[in-house]
């Protein structure tokens, strides 16, 4: 009787196993909700010469539905809404002391933002197929992106290789163009090619390593800088490994992720993600989190706006395109019931130019510290 | 296989792993992506408020995030 029940243990957990890297048609629908709230912290009044301190806050809901249809195929909806209030930066000079001070925009920027995104995927014997559509609305930005992937599985499915596209046309219209003499509508395009290779190493390990090429053209620059001129094209490179372990005599799992990234504007960054997912028994996980990043400054990046350069000569003072790192500390609750799933994560992101493995002359005022909060909710059935 | 075997030896190389002795790959924790609704969320937060982006498959649809 008990080798009977050993055997069909072994069974179910290798029919469970199968879709944990490969597409595999998932066995049942998962139904996903999260409420999440987005918190930048105010800028200090003194590195503000005109314009709010008071920066961004975001509401964001999210809802995913995954189901099989039929024996080969699945279906995902994705839909997503935010909300969003504050002040962003608008531009920077030289203060008294030297160093930049911000022009931030008043505190009355209000928008919202809906995403829908569905996607179909066919699944054979040892690779699946997946086709998808994504439809993004703000007041002032539209974008329409399609999406076409593949993964083989090879050596019974210890090995997978993924292969995607992307594609997203995006059109900008913004606010009060006539009155701040920001452009009336531009464009922008976007390409990507991703592939990654999804290896176990062993009964208690997986790696993945993946590449993705990114080329953008179109209006690149940011419409609501004062003085924001970019290149019209952008190259982007990007590699990654993602690690996964588990350790039976700790009952837990460590994640370790690393991105280095690379593009034609002159940045190079490198991100590093570690977590480790303890089990605590009757369904309760905690995991803690820390995320390092950190990037160089643009050859293009000026730490004031220079007024007496050409128009058309690139220089932006956006504080993403400064030389700075950051560090993010995170944890996250988890409690799994057979058919529930409910888990409750507070991150804390803290950017100093400290931080950067290759720093700007000075640190940018409008570098950002925000708290993440995420509620989520799936149900299986 | 033999060359990521040998890239990837310093952690532990690679084992030949039967189907019924992948009960621990298959658990929740053990997946590359075990939260897809939170993994889009801090993408997107991450992709708005930093330079770099990419890496992990393909992009979706762009915002006007700033």
């Amino acid at each position: 009787m008990k080798h009977k029940s050993t055997t069909v243990a072994a069974l179910t957990g290798a029919a469970m196993s199968l879709p944990a890297f490969s597409g595999t048609q998932p066995a049942e629908s998962t139904l996903s909700v999260s409420f999440s709230q987005y918190r930048e912290a105010d800028i200090p009044k003194d590195e503000v010469v005109a314009g709010s301190h008071e920066r961004y806050d975001i509401e964001v809901g999210k809802f995913r539905l995954v189901t099989p249809l039929g024996a080969d195929w699945s279906l995902a909806v994705d839909a997503t809404r935010e909300t969003m209030s504050g002040a962003s930066p608008w531009g920077t000079l030289y203060g008294a002391t030297g160093e930049p001070n911000l022009i931030m925009s008043g505190a009355t920027i209000s928008d919202s933002r809906t995403e829908v995104a569905l996607s179909s995927t066919r699944y054979t014997d040892n690779a699946s197929y997946t086709l998808g559509v994504a439809r993004s609305e703000e007041d002032d930005y539209k974008a329409t992106s399609y999406r076409i992937a593949g993964e083989w599985d090879r050596d019974n499915k210890l090995s997978t290789i993924a292969l995607g596209f992307s594609y997203s046309s995006d059109e900008l219209s913004p606010t009060e163009a006539v009155l701040f003499g920001r452009v009336p509508e531009a464009s922008r395009r976007s390409r990507s090619i991703s592939g990654s290779w999804t290896q176990v190493l062993g009964k208690n390990a997986v790696l993945q390593s993946g590449i993705s090429l990114t080329k953008k053209d179109g209006y690149l620059d940011d419409p609501y800088k004062l003085r924001d001129v970019r290149p019209d094209e952008r190259t982007q490179w990007a590699v990654s490994l993602r690690y996964r372990r588990f350790y039976d005599n700790r009952n837990a799992a460590l994640h370790l992720d690393y991105r280095y990234y690379d593009d034609d504007w002159g940045i190079d960054s490198h991100t590093i993600d570690l977590s480790w997912h303890q089990n605590l028994g009757i369904g309760f996980q905690l995991v803690p989190r820390v995320r390092i990043y950190s990037q160089a400054e643009a050859s293009f990046f000026e730490a004031a706006d220079d007024y007496t350069l050409p128009k058309n000569q690139p220089q932006s003072s956006d504080f993403r395109l400064s030389g700075y790192g950051a560090l993010s500390v995170g944890l996250k609750a988890i409690y799994r019931i057979p058919a529930w799933t409910v888990s409750l994560s507070v991150d804390q992101y803290r950017s100093d130019e400290r931080f950067g493995h290759n720093k700007s002359r000075y640190e940018h005022p409008a570098l950002l510290d925000f708290t993440l909060t995420n509620l989520g909710l799936e149900y299986r059935f | 296989m033999r060359l990521m075997c040998l890239v990837l030896i310093f952690l532990g190389g690679c084992e030949t792993v039967k189907p019924w002795e992948r009960g621990t790959l298959a658990r929740p924790e053990m997946q590359l992506d075990s939260d897809p609704l939170e993994t889009k969320l801090r993408e997107q937060v991450y992709q708005s408020k930093e330079a770099a982006s990419g890496g992990n498959g393909a992009a979706g649809a762009g915002c006007g995030c700033n």
